[in-house]
């Protein structure tokens, strides 16, 4: 009987210890957990991978230290150490999260700015291709950058940066291939050289007009416009058409360009094909030495000719001719009536260097 | 001496309770179950279909190696509830396999219906391409068009090459971007003909 009294009262005492000293884990055990999946879900392990890394390592120890706590029994368990430890590895999460937030901030206008920085030279080089009718290949690569630009937009304002970043470096190559394409063809509007010497055939053929009280025409390819002077003045002016490869000089037959020089008009045509044409005299002398030289240094094939037939005529400004200068037929008519045989046509890619290819390249 | 005796077995019951749970064995068969179905579950498409189940998954391996290791380290081992976690795991992975295919197969027939639609578009804008009038004020438009149809028709051809290689989210996001571009090449068309008043 006593045996058993000492018992019961043995057992009172170390259920009253245990129930005294039990303490709960800490509750910094659970709030480091939710953290961690916070910062996961915020992109830690790959906006700061060396951060995360150790932020887990720190975890780790925490709850190592928990589980120790935990193996003993438990009115002999010490939660401090380990509290003290979560406690360092919260602490060391804001700071990671913070750093998270800020990488991505960082990445997310980074992404724009190219972003931005893209969709303009896009622009740019859609506009120049237009101004110069160039609808194959830059077009055809600016799409291609266009639908890249588009998915990484897409997946920026998904949140999927890296994804948005890797589209975008596929980007360049297709801007560059655009480029390539229209720069041996615009690189002449922007040449010093190239623009003076235009200038210089304009002021010659508006300086003998004007000496000869006479009609000349000037027609600048970049303008798209006929400027008609009399007197030395202008008079008129008119939209233009050119070919598919109009801004380029013309070289030889086929090759849809429109020729640069001095020229006359040799005949009037009253019933063309456009409608009514003045036929100016290309090939002149420095068409022909242009010609033979590039045939000499292997430029354009032997069997190739130099072309002719070059017109001034009607059919409407947006005709894509084969090199010709086209008007829209009223036009045509007046200018027809006004100008006759001999009248100087002088053709020229710009008329200064605030042309819009110019003012196009400079956004590039 | 009778109350001597009853203590005496008392005291080997306890002994040979302590014996006993103190030598629980740890579940290396489950540990390892659950190790294995988990890294096939997340593996290949796992993060990239399921990237958050995958990581929930992986959490839970993780937790129920740490109760193995807490029960390693205690005098009187009990591996129960060990076992149940890592049951749960392995059962987990099982699930995430189906899961992921699953959103696999969501992704294969949301590419599949944006490849037709950006397929369609294209050929819509085709079509109006060529009811375009070709004349006065729109042909160097009409050719320039005809240029970005052909890149929207390179870019199709990659959705493709995506679609084929499994990589659906891929495909989705490049489909939807011809298929805005086409739409809005057709908006360009339209608004060409209107110029004419070509219907």
């Amino acid at each position: 009987m006593l045996v058993c009294r000492r018992v019961a009262f043995l057992g009172l005492l170390l259920f009253s210890i245990a129930s005294c000293s039990a303490t709960p884990p800490p509750r910094e055990a659970k709030l480091a957990e939710v953290q961690e999946q916070s910062l996961w879900g915020a992109g830690a392990p790959v906006y700061a991978p060396t951060e995360y890394d150790t932020y887990k390592l720190g975890l780790r120890k925490a709850n190592d230290l928990l589980l120790k706590e935990q193996a003993r029994f438990e009115w002999f368990r010490q939660y401090e150490p380990a509290r003290d430890e979560y406690r360092k590895v919260l602490a060391q999460g804001e700071r990671v999260l913070k750093l998270v937030e800020e990488r991505k901030a960082e990445k997310s206008s980074s992404i724009k700015a190219r972003l931005q920085l893209y969709t303009n030279r896009v622009e740019t080089s859609g506009r120049l291709s237009s101004i110069i009718n160039e609808g194959r290949l830059a077009r055809r690569s600016l799409t291609r950058a266009e639908i890249l630009l588009r998915e990484a937009r897409a997946l920026h304002d998904a949140g999927k940066l890296f994804e948005a970043e890797e589209k975008l470096s596929q980007v360049p190559e297709y801007l560059s291939a655009a480029e390539d394409a229209l720069s041996p063809i615009l690189s002449r509007f922007v040449d010093k050289k190239h623009v003076a010497m235009w200038q210089r055939w304009v002021e010659e053929t508006v300086a003998n007009s004007k000496a000869a009280g006479a009609y000349a025409i000037v027609v600048s390819k970049v303008d798209r416009s006929l400027i008609l002077y009399k007197a030395g003045k202008p008079i008129t002016t008119y939209d233009v058409g050119l070919g598919r490869n109009g801004s380029l000089d013309k070289l030889h037959a086929g090759d849809g360009a429109t020729p640069e020089g001095k020229y006359y008009i040799t005949k009037k045509l009253p019933r063309s094909r456009y409608y009514k044409a003045l036929l100016i005299n290309y090939p002149n002398e420095e068409d022909r030495s242009r010609f033979a030289e590039a045939k000499r240094k292997g430029i354009i094939s032997r069997r190739v000719g130099i072309g002719g037939l070059v017109e001034i005529h009607g059919g409407g400004k947006d005709s894509m001719t084969y090199g010709c200068v086209a008007l829209e037929n009223a036009e045509m008519e007046e200018l027809y009536n006004i100008v006759g045989v001999g009248t100087p046509v002088t053709i020229v890619g710009a008329l200064d260097h605030k042309s819009g290819i110019a003012k196009a390249l400079g956004g590039l | 001496m009778k109350g001597g005796w009853k203590v005496s077995a008392l005291g080997l019951v306890v002994l040979a309770l302590l014996f006993v749970v103190g030598c629980a064995k740890a579940p290396t068969e489950d540990i390892e179950k659950a190790k294995a179905a988990t890294s096939a579950a997340v593996a290949g498409d796992g993060a990239k279909y399921a990237p958050a189940e995958a990581k929930a998954l992986q959490d839970s391996l993780n937790k129920a190696l740490g109760e193995v290791k807490a029960q390693d380290e205690k005098w009187f081992k009990n591996y129960d509830n060990a076992k149940n976690m890592l049951t749960k795991v392995s059962a987990d992975a099982e699930a995430l396999k189906g899961t992921i295919a699953k959103k696999k197969e969501e992704a294969k027939q949301k590419a599949t219906a944006l490849q037709g639609e950006a397929k369609t578009a294209i050929e819509d804008a085709k079509k109006l391409l060529a009811k375009a009038p070709k004349g006065k004020g729109t042909k160097a438009d009409i050719e320039a068009m005809k240029a970005d149809v052909k890149g929207l028709e390179d870019g199709l051809a990659e959705v493709q090459k995506l679609f084929d290689a499994g990589n659906f989210l891929d495909a989705v996001t490049k489909a939807q971007a011809i298929k805005d571009k086409a739409a809005s090449v057709s908006e360009q068309v339209k608004g060409a003909m209107a110029k004419t008043g070509k219907k």
